[in-house]
Protein backbone atom coordinates (compact mmCIF):
# COMPACT_ATOMS: atom_id res chain seq x y z
CA UNK A 1 0.00 0.00 0.00
CA UNK A 2 1.16 3.35 -1.04
CA UNK A 3 1.09 5.97 1.72
CA UNK A 4 2.80 9.26 0.44
CA UNK A 5 1.02 11.82 0.08
CA UNK A 6 3.14 15.09 -1.89
CA UNK A 7 2.28 14.28 -5.54
CA UNK A 8 -1.14 14.76 -6.59
CA UNK A 9 -2.27 13.59 -10.37
CA UNK A 10 -1.67 17.13 -11.71
CA UNK A 11 1.41 16.42 -11.23
CA UNK A 12 2.19 13.28 -13.29
CA UNK A 13 -0.77 13.34 -16.08
CA UNK A 14 -0.63 12.77 -19.79
CA UNK A 15 -1.84 16.20 -21.33
CA UNK A 16 -4.19 16.25 -23.65
CA UNK A 17 -1.61 16.24 -26.36
CA UNK A 18 -0.33 13.19 -25.15
CA UNK A 19 -2.32 10.16 -25.57
CA UNK A 20 -5.62 9.18 -28.08
CA UNK A 21 -8.41 11.27 -27.70
CA UNK A 22 -11.22 11.38 -29.96
CA UNK A 23 -14.12 13.51 -31.26
CA UNK A 24 -17.42 11.95 -30.62
CA UNK A 25 -17.66 10.96 -34.22
CA UNK A 26 -14.92 9.04 -34.55
CA UNK A 27 -15.04 5.64 -36.00
CA UNK A 28 -13.20 2.49 -34.19
CA UNK A 29 -10.13 2.44 -37.03
CA UNK A 30 -9.13 6.17 -35.97
CA UNK A 31 -9.00 4.71 -32.47
CA UNK A 32 -7.17 2.14 -33.92
CA UNK A 33 -4.60 4.58 -35.48
CA UNK A 34 -4.15 6.79 -32.35
CA UNK A 35 -3.88 4.10 -29.67
CA UNK A 36 -1.03 2.43 -32.01
CA UNK A 37 0.26 6.01 -32.33
CA UNK A 38 0.66 6.82 -28.58
CA UNK A 39 1.29 3.17 -27.80
CA UNK A 40 -1.52 3.47 -24.95
CA UNK A 41 -4.13 1.08 -25.29
CA UNK A 42 -6.60 3.14 -24.51
CA UNK A 43 -9.03 6.58 -26.13
CA UNK A 44 -10.94 9.22 -25.03
CA UNK A 45 -13.88 10.28 -26.49
CA UNK A 46 -14.78 13.79 -25.99
CA UNK A 47 -17.71 16.18 -27.02
CA UNK A 48 -17.27 19.21 -28.57
CA UNK A 49 -16.46 20.74 -25.71
CA UNK A 50 -14.17 18.44 -24.39
CA UNK A 51 -16.39 16.79 -21.94
CA UNK A 52 -15.69 13.20 -21.45
CA UNK A 53 -18.09 10.71 -23.15
CA UNK A 54 -16.60 7.79 -23.09
CA UNK A 55 -13.62 5.79 -22.20
CA UNK A 56 -12.17 3.01 -24.90
CA UNK A 57 -9.56 0.29 -23.91
CA UNK A 58 -7.94 -2.43 -25.61
CA UNK A 59 -9.79 -4.76 -23.75
CA UNK A 60 -13.08 -3.42 -24.48
CA UNK A 61 -12.15 -3.79 -28.05
CA UNK A 62 -11.32 -7.45 -27.64
CA UNK A 63 -14.62 -8.12 -25.52
CA UNK A 64 -16.70 -6.99 -28.04
CA UNK A 65 -15.12 -8.71 -30.85
CA UNK A 66 -15.47 -12.11 -29.42
CA UNK A 67 -19.14 -11.05 -28.79
CA UNK A 68 -20.08 -8.57 -31.53
CA UNK A 69 -18.52 -11.15 -34.79
CA UNK A 70 -18.46 -8.55 -37.37
CA UNK A 71 -16.36 -8.50 -40.52
CA UNK A 72 -13.31 -6.50 -39.35
CA UNK A 73 -14.90 -4.03 -42.31
CA UNK A 74 -17.86 -3.44 -40.50
CA UNK A 75 -15.78 -2.95 -37.05
CA UNK A 76 -13.58 -0.51 -38.26
CA UNK A 77 -16.39 1.99 -39.52
CA UNK A 78 -18.46 1.26 -36.15
CA UNK A 79 -18.54 4.72 -33.67
CA UNK A 80 -15.51 4.24 -31.53
CA UNK A 81 -18.27 5.51 -29.05
CA UNK A 82 -20.71 2.32 -29.54
CA UNK A 83 -17.61 0.20 -27.57
CA UNK A 84 -16.45 2.34 -25.05
CA UNK A 85 -17.78 2.20 -21.74
CA UNK A 86 -19.95 5.37 -20.84
CA UNK A 87 -18.96 5.82 -17.39
CA UNK A 88 -15.50 5.20 -16.70
CA UNK A 89 -13.84 5.40 -13.57
CA UNK A 90 -12.22 8.67 -13.24
CA UNK A 91 -10.23 11.14 -10.77
CA UNK A 92 -9.80 14.75 -10.22
CA UNK A 93 -6.28 16.24 -10.71
CA UNK A 94 -5.57 16.74 -7.46
CA UNK A 95 -5.91 13.77 -6.23
CA UNK A 96 -3.46 12.01 -4.47
CA UNK A 97 -1.12 10.02 -6.56
CA UNK A 98 -1.07 6.99 -4.20
CA UNK A 99 -4.30 7.15 -3.59
CA UNK A 100 -4.97 7.25 -7.57
CA UNK A 101 -2.87 4.21 -7.70
CA UNK A 102 -4.97 2.42 -5.11
CA UNK A 103 -7.54 3.22 -7.57
CA UNK A 104 -5.74 1.82 -10.26
CA UNK A 105 -4.97 -1.47 -8.44
CA UNK A 106 -8.77 -2.01 -6.52
CA UNK A 107 -10.07 -1.34 -10.34
CA UNK A 108 -7.64 -3.40 -11.83
CA UNK A 109 -6.87 -0.78 -14.98
CA UNK A 110 -3.76 0.76 -16.12
CA UNK A 111 -4.79 3.72 -16.72
CA UNK A 112 -7.40 6.94 -15.13
CA UNK A 113 -8.77 10.61 -17.09
CA UNK A 114 -8.56 13.15 -15.32
CA UNK A 115 -11.67 15.62 -15.05
CA UNK A 116 -12.56 18.44 -13.87
CA UNK A 117 -15.97 18.56 -11.39
CA UNK A 118 -17.73 19.09 -14.48
CA UNK A 119 -16.51 15.98 -16.60
CA UNK A 120 -14.44 18.20 -19.23
CA UNK A 121 -10.85 15.92 -20.13
CA UNK A 122 -8.39 17.58 -18.66
CA UNK A 123 -5.51 14.58 -19.34
CA UNK A 124 -4.70 10.92 -18.47
CA UNK A 125 -3.13 9.24 -15.86
CA UNK A 126 -0.81 6.62 -17.07
CA UNK A 127 0.71 3.56 -14.46
CA UNK A 128 3.84 3.75 -15.21
CA UNK A 129 4.86 7.28 -14.97
CA UNK A 130 3.10 7.40 -11.57
CA UNK A 131 4.45 5.01 -10.39
CA UNK A 132 7.82 5.80 -11.43
CA UNK A 133 6.88 9.34 -10.58
CA UNK A 134 6.40 7.95 -6.59
CA UNK A 135 9.00 5.93 -6.94
CA UNK A 136 11.58 8.49 -7.54
CA UNK A 137 10.28 11.05 -4.73
CA UNK A 138 11.27 8.41 -2.20
CA UNK B 1 -33.52 1.43 -36.32
CA UNK B 2 -34.25 5.04 -38.44
CA UNK B 3 -36.39 7.45 -36.22
CA UNK B 4 -35.43 10.63 -38.37
CA UNK B 5 -38.53 11.01 -40.73
CA UNK B 6 -38.13 12.92 -43.86
CA UNK B 7 -40.63 15.52 -45.66
CA UNK B 8 -41.31 15.38 -49.23
CA UNK B 9 -42.95 17.97 -50.90
CA UNK B 10 -44.42 21.42 -50.52
CA UNK B 11 -46.58 24.10 -51.79
CA UNK B 12 -49.45 22.39 -53.75
CA UNK B 13 -47.68 19.37 -53.73
CA UNK B 14 -48.91 16.54 -51.24
CA UNK B 15 -46.56 16.06 -48.67
CA UNK B 16 -44.99 12.77 -48.19
CA UNK B 17 -43.50 11.98 -44.99
CA UNK B 18 -41.07 8.65 -44.78
CA UNK B 19 -39.99 7.30 -41.69
CA UNK B 20 -40.41 5.13 -38.49
CA UNK B 21 -44.10 3.63 -37.90
CA UNK B 22 -45.43 5.66 -41.04
CA UNK B 23 -47.03 4.13 -43.78
CA UNK B 24 -45.12 3.11 -46.48
CA UNK B 25 -43.82 5.21 -49.49
CA UNK B 26 -43.80 4.66 -53.03
CA UNK B 27 -41.11 5.92 -55.16
CA UNK B 28 -41.99 4.90 -58.97
CA UNK B 29 -42.20 5.63 -62.64
CA UNK B 30 -40.37 4.84 -65.60
CA UNK B 31 -36.82 5.27 -65.50
CA UNK B 32 -36.69 7.50 -68.29
CA UNK B 33 -38.45 10.91 -69.52
CA UNK B 34 -39.31 8.89 -72.99
CA UNK B 35 -41.76 12.04 -73.79
CA UNK B 36 -44.07 14.74 -72.27
CA UNK B 37 -46.86 11.66 -73.12
CA UNK B 38 -45.54 9.09 -71.98
CA UNK B 39 -44.18 10.69 -68.53
CA UNK B 40 -48.16 11.91 -68.22
CA UNK B 41 -49.83 8.87 -68.88
CA UNK B 42 -47.60 7.06 -66.36
CA UNK B 43 -47.89 9.42 -64.04
CA UNK B 44 -51.88 9.40 -64.07
CA UNK B 45 -52.04 5.48 -63.99
CA UNK B 46 -49.63 5.09 -60.86
CA UNK B 47 -51.38 7.90 -59.30
CA UNK B 48 -55.22 6.17 -59.94
CA UNK B 49 -53.42 2.96 -58.56
CA UNK B 50 -51.44 4.69 -55.44
CA UNK B 51 -54.88 6.67 -54.51
CA UNK B 52 -57.08 3.40 -54.75
CA UNK B 53 -54.21 1.49 -52.42
CA UNK B 54 -54.12 4.82 -50.38
CA UNK B 55 -50.55 4.75 -50.48
CA UNK B 56 -48.28 8.02 -50.72
CA UNK B 57 -45.95 8.39 -53.74
CA UNK B 58 -43.80 10.30 -55.71
CA UNK B 59 -43.17 10.31 -59.24
CA UNK B 60 -39.90 9.36 -60.48
CA UNK B 61 -37.84 9.51 -63.84
CA UNK B 62 -34.77 10.62 -65.48
CA UNK B 63 -33.92 13.66 -67.99
CA UNK B 64 -30.43 11.99 -68.53
CA UNK B 65 -29.20 8.54 -68.46
CA UNK B 66 -25.67 8.98 -68.18
CA UNK B 67 -24.49 5.76 -66.96
CA UNK B 68 -26.04 3.58 -69.93
CA UNK B 69 -23.56 0.84 -70.70
CA UNK B 70 -23.78 1.67 -74.52
CA UNK B 71 -23.54 5.10 -76.51
CA UNK B 72 -26.24 3.96 -78.59
CA UNK B 73 -28.64 3.57 -75.84
CA UNK B 74 -31.39 6.61 -75.30
CA UNK B 75 -29.46 8.96 -73.11
CA UNK B 76 -32.52 10.73 -72.20
CA UNK B 77 -34.66 14.25 -73.03
CA UNK B 78 -32.06 16.43 -71.17
CA UNK B 79 -32.14 18.46 -68.64
CA UNK B 80 -34.51 21.43 -69.78
CA UNK B 81 -37.08 19.66 -71.23
CA UNK B 82 -36.88 17.14 -68.26
CA UNK B 83 -37.18 19.41 -65.44
CA UNK B 84 -40.28 21.07 -67.78
CA UNK B 85 -42.08 18.20 -68.02
CA UNK B 86 -41.64 16.76 -64.38
CA UNK B 87 -42.51 20.79 -63.04
CA UNK B 88 -45.74 20.51 -65.18
CA UNK B 89 -46.48 16.70 -63.66
CA UNK B 90 -45.99 17.89 -60.48
CA UNK B 91 -48.43 20.79 -61.19
CA UNK B 92 -51.14 18.70 -62.62
CA UNK B 93 -50.90 15.53 -60.06
CA UNK B 94 -49.45 17.86 -57.36
CA UNK B 95 -47.24 14.60 -56.81
CA UNK B 96 -43.92 15.15 -55.26
CA UNK B 97 -41.50 14.24 -58.26
CA UNK B 98 -37.54 13.12 -58.12
CA UNK B 99 -35.16 12.52 -60.60
CA UNK B 100 -31.40 11.63 -60.52
CA UNK B 101 -28.58 13.43 -61.56
CA UNK B 102 -24.98 12.63 -62.33
CA UNK B 103 -23.28 15.84 -63.21
CA UNK B 104 -23.07 18.41 -60.11
CA UNK B 105 -23.83 21.30 -62.63
CA UNK B 106 -27.34 19.84 -62.80
CA UNK B 107 -28.27 19.70 -59.11
CA UNK B 108 -29.58 23.44 -58.76
CA UNK B 109 -31.87 23.21 -61.09
CA UNK B 110 -33.27 19.67 -60.53
CA UNK B 111 -33.51 20.84 -57.04
CA UNK B 112 -35.41 24.02 -58.27
CA UNK B 113 -37.70 21.49 -59.81
CA UNK B 114 -37.22 18.05 -58.06
CA UNK B 115 -38.96 17.82 -54.22
CA UNK B 116 -36.49 15.11 -53.69
CA UNK B 117 -32.86 14.81 -55.62
CA UNK B 118 -31.51 11.34 -56.23
CA UNK B 119 -27.90 10.39 -56.24
CA UNK B 120 -27.26 7.31 -58.44
CA UNK B 121 -25.42 4.73 -56.89
CA UNK B 122 -22.49 4.43 -59.04
CA UNK B 123 -21.97 7.98 -57.58
CA UNK B 124 -22.55 7.63 -53.79
CA UNK B 125 -19.66 8.41 -52.47
CA UNK B 126 -18.67 11.53 -54.88
CA UNK B 127 -18.11 14.51 -52.97
CA UNK B 128 -18.70 16.90 -55.42
CA UNK B 129 -22.28 15.24 -56.19
CA UNK B 130 -22.72 14.48 -51.93
CA UNK B 131 -22.30 18.28 -52.00
CA UNK B 132 -24.29 19.47 -54.82
CA UNK B 133 -27.24 17.18 -53.46
CA UNK B 134 -27.17 18.79 -50.26
CA UNK B 135 -26.93 22.46 -51.40
CA UNK B 136 -29.77 22.03 -53.08
CA UNK B 137 -31.47 21.81 -49.77
CA UNK B 138 -33.95 18.94 -50.76
CA UNK B 139 -33.97 15.94 -49.13
CA UNK B 140 -31.71 13.54 -51.02
CA UNK B 141 -32.42 10.29 -52.11
CA UNK B 142 -29.07 8.25 -51.61
CA UNK B 143 -28.84 4.49 -53.47
CA UNK B 144 -26.05 2.31 -52.04
CA UNK B 145 -23.64 1.41 -54.91
CA UNK B 146 -23.76 -2.09 -55.89
CA UNK B 147 -19.88 -2.46 -54.71
CA UNK B 148 -20.40 -0.78 -51.25
CA UNK B 149 -20.83 -2.88 -47.80
CA UNK B 150 -24.15 -1.08 -46.04
CA UNK B 151 -22.18 -0.01 -43.40
CA UNK B 152 -19.74 2.08 -45.53
CA UNK B 153 -22.63 4.50 -46.38
CA UNK B 154 -21.98 6.18 -42.95
CA UNK B 155 -19.01 7.80 -44.69
CA UNK B 156 -21.27 9.29 -47.55
CA UNK B 157 -24.61 10.08 -44.77
CA UNK B 158 -21.60 12.04 -43.02
CA UNK B 159 -20.62 14.10 -45.80
CA UNK B 160 -23.75 15.09 -46.82
CA UNK B 161 -24.07 16.00 -42.94
CA UNK B 162 -21.40 17.57 -43.10
CA UNK B 163 -22.42 20.32 -46.04
CA UNK B 164 -25.97 20.92 -43.68
CA UNK B 165 -28.14 18.55 -45.28
CA UNK B 166 -29.88 15.77 -43.10
CA UNK B 167 -33.01 14.84 -45.05
CA UNK B 168 -31.50 11.54 -46.24
CA UNK B 169 -33.45 8.21 -47.56
CA UNK B 170 -31.04 5.38 -47.76
CA UNK B 171 -31.67 3.00 -50.30
CA UNK B 172 -30.44 -0.99 -51.17
CA UNK B 173 -30.47 -1.82 -54.64
CA UNK B 174 -28.23 -4.70 -54.84
CA UNK B 175 -24.72 -5.53 -54.26
CA UNK B 176 -22.41 -7.17 -56.92
CA UNK B 177 -21.94 -10.91 -56.60
CA UNK B 178 -18.77 -11.06 -58.97
CA UNK B 179 -19.62 -10.23 -62.44
CA UNK B 180 -23.10 -9.06 -64.08
CA UNK B 181 -24.76 -10.48 -61.06
CA UNK B 182 -26.78 -8.66 -58.36
CA UNK B 183 -27.53 -10.06 -54.59
CA UNK B 184 -29.85 -8.51 -51.93
CA UNK B 185 -28.57 -9.15 -48.27
CA UNK B 186 -31.89 -8.17 -46.73
CA UNK B 187 -29.36 -7.20 -43.48
CA UNK B 188 -28.37 -4.08 -45.70
CA UNK B 189 -31.85 -2.82 -44.70
CA UNK B 190 -31.83 -2.53 -40.62
CA UNK B 191 -27.63 -1.78 -41.12
CA UNK B 192 -28.33 0.92 -42.80
CA UNK B 193 -30.85 2.44 -40.50
CA UNK B 194 -28.85 2.61 -38.05
CA UNK B 195 -27.65 6.05 -39.31
CA UNK B 196 -31.16 6.72 -37.81
CA UNK B 197 -32.10 7.64 -41.64
CA UNK B 198 -35.49 5.94 -43.18
CA UNK B 199 -34.42 3.08 -45.59
CA UNK B 200 -35.91 2.21 -48.71
CA UNK B 201 -35.59 -0.77 -51.18
CA UNK B 202 -35.53 -0.30 -55.12
CA UNK B 203 -37.00 -3.68 -56.12
CA UNK B 204 -36.36 -3.24 -59.90
CA UNK B 205 -32.71 -2.48 -60.00
CA UNK B 206 -32.13 -5.27 -57.43
CA UNK B 207 -33.32 -7.82 -60.07
CA UNK B 208 -30.62 -6.37 -62.80
CA UNK B 209 -28.13 -8.57 -64.00
CA UNK B 210 -25.47 -5.41 -64.91
CA UNK B 211 -24.18 -5.40 -68.97
CA UNK B 212 -25.34 -9.04 -68.81
CA UNK B 213 -26.58 -8.75 -72.39
CA UNK B 214 -23.00 -7.16 -73.94
CA UNK B 215 -23.89 -3.76 -73.87
CA UNK B 216 -26.87 -3.33 -71.95
CA UNK B 217 -28.15 -4.70 -68.70
CA UNK B 218 -30.50 -8.04 -68.30
CA UNK B 219 -32.72 -8.80 -65.72
CA UNK B 220 -34.93 -10.82 -63.76
CA UNK B 221 -38.23 -9.60 -63.32
CA UNK B 222 -39.84 -12.51 -62.12
CA UNK B 223 -38.33 -12.05 -59.09
CA UNK B 224 -39.78 -8.45 -58.02
CA UNK B 225 -42.60 -9.92 -56.05
CA UNK B 226 -41.02 -12.08 -53.41
CA UNK B 227 -38.02 -8.93 -52.91
CA UNK B 228 -40.56 -6.57 -52.62
CA UNK B 229 -42.24 -9.01 -49.72
CA UNK B 230 -39.38 -9.68 -48.18
CA UNK B 231 -37.84 -6.47 -48.22
CA UNK B 232 -41.43 -4.95 -46.28
CA UNK B 233 -40.95 -7.95 -43.67
CA UNK B 234 -37.53 -6.86 -43.36
CA UNK B 235 -38.19 -2.73 -42.44
CA UNK B 236 -38.33 -0.58 -45.12
CA UNK B 237 -39.71 2.97 -44.91
CA UNK B 238 -40.50 3.50 -49.30
CA UNK B 239 -40.47 1.12 -51.86
CA UNK B 240 -39.23 2.05 -55.37
CA UNK B 241 -39.89 0.78 -58.60
CA UNK B 242 -39.73 1.92 -61.91
CA UNK B 243 -42.69 0.69 -63.93
CA UNK B 244 -43.33 0.87 -67.41
CA UNK B 245 -46.96 -0.10 -69.16
CA UNK B 246 -44.52 -1.37 -72.11
CA UNK B 247 -41.23 -2.77 -71.08
CA UNK B 248 -40.45 -4.59 -73.71
CA UNK B 249 -40.30 -1.25 -75.80
CA UNK B 250 -38.97 1.03 -73.11
CA UNK B 251 -36.44 2.84 -73.99
CA UNK B 252 -34.28 2.46 -70.78
CA UNK B 253 -33.63 -0.58 -68.11
CA UNK B 254 -36.47 -2.72 -70.38
CA UNK B 255 -35.35 -5.95 -68.83
CA UNK B 256 -36.05 -4.89 -64.99
CA UNK B 257 -38.76 -2.36 -65.00
CA UNK B 258 -42.16 -3.58 -63.70
CA UNK B 259 -45.23 -4.02 -65.89
CA UNK B 260 -47.99 -1.83 -64.60
CA UNK B 261 -50.45 -3.84 -65.10
CA UNK B 262 -48.57 -5.70 -62.31
CA UNK B 263 -48.42 -2.66 -60.08
CA UNK B 264 -51.60 -2.72 -58.17
CA UNK B 265 -50.61 -6.45 -57.40
CA UNK B 266 -47.10 -5.87 -56.20
CA UNK B 267 -48.00 -2.55 -54.08
CA UNK B 268 -50.88 -4.29 -52.11
CA UNK B 269 -48.67 -7.08 -51.42
CA UNK B 270 -46.05 -3.95 -50.07
CA UNK B 271 -48.46 -2.67 -48.49
CA UNK B 272 -50.38 -5.60 -46.41
CA UNK B 273 -46.56 -6.68 -45.09
CA UNK B 274 -45.42 -3.01 -44.25
CA UNK B 275 -48.41 -2.76 -42.32
CA UNK B 276 -48.14 -7.02 -41.04
CA UNK B 277 -44.65 -5.83 -39.53
CA UNK B 278 -45.77 -2.46 -37.65
CA UNK B 279 -48.42 -4.77 -36.07
CA UNK B 280 -45.82 -7.49 -34.92
CA UNK B 281 -43.39 -5.02 -33.80
CA UNK B 282 -46.29 -3.27 -31.94
CA UNK B 283 -47.48 -6.78 -30.08
CA UNK B 284 -43.68 -8.34 -29.81
CA UNK B 285 -41.55 -4.81 -29.34
CA UNK B 286 -39.32 -3.35 -31.87
CA UNK B 287 -36.69 -5.88 -33.26
CA UNK B 288 -34.00 -6.19 -29.55
CA UNK B 289 -33.46 -9.16 -29.96
CA UNK B 290 -29.93 -9.84 -29.22
CA UNK B 291 -29.68 -5.81 -29.68
CA UNK B 292 -26.58 -4.80 -27.74
CA UNK B 293 -24.77 -7.35 -30.13
CA UNK B 294 -25.57 -5.13 -32.86
CA UNK B 295 -24.42 -1.63 -32.97
CA UNK B 296 -23.67 -0.94 -36.44
CA UNK B 297 -23.26 2.80 -36.20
Amino acid sequence: MFTKKKLIVSDVMLGLDQFSVLGEQAILKDAFEKMSYWNLGISCIVNSEKKLLGVLTDGDIRRNILKIQKTLSQLFVDDALIHAVKKPVTVSSSTSLSQAINLMEEKRIWDLPVVSNNNTLQGLLHLHPAIKALLNES
Amino acid sequence: MSNKAIEIGSGLVKKVKIGKNLPLVFIGGPCAIESRSHADKMANEISEICLRLDIPWIFKSCYDKDCRSSLNSFHGVGVDDGLNILSDIRKDYKVPVTSDFSDPAWAKPTGEVCDLVQVPAYLCRQTSILKAAAFTGKPIHLKKGQFMSPWNMKNSVRKIESFGNNQILLTDRGTFMGYNMLVNDMRCLPIMSETGYPVCFDATHSIQLPTSMGDISGGQREYIPCLVRAAAGCGINALFMEVHDDPDNALSDANTVLDLKYLECVLSQAKRVHELRLDLLKEFGEDNVHKEEANCF
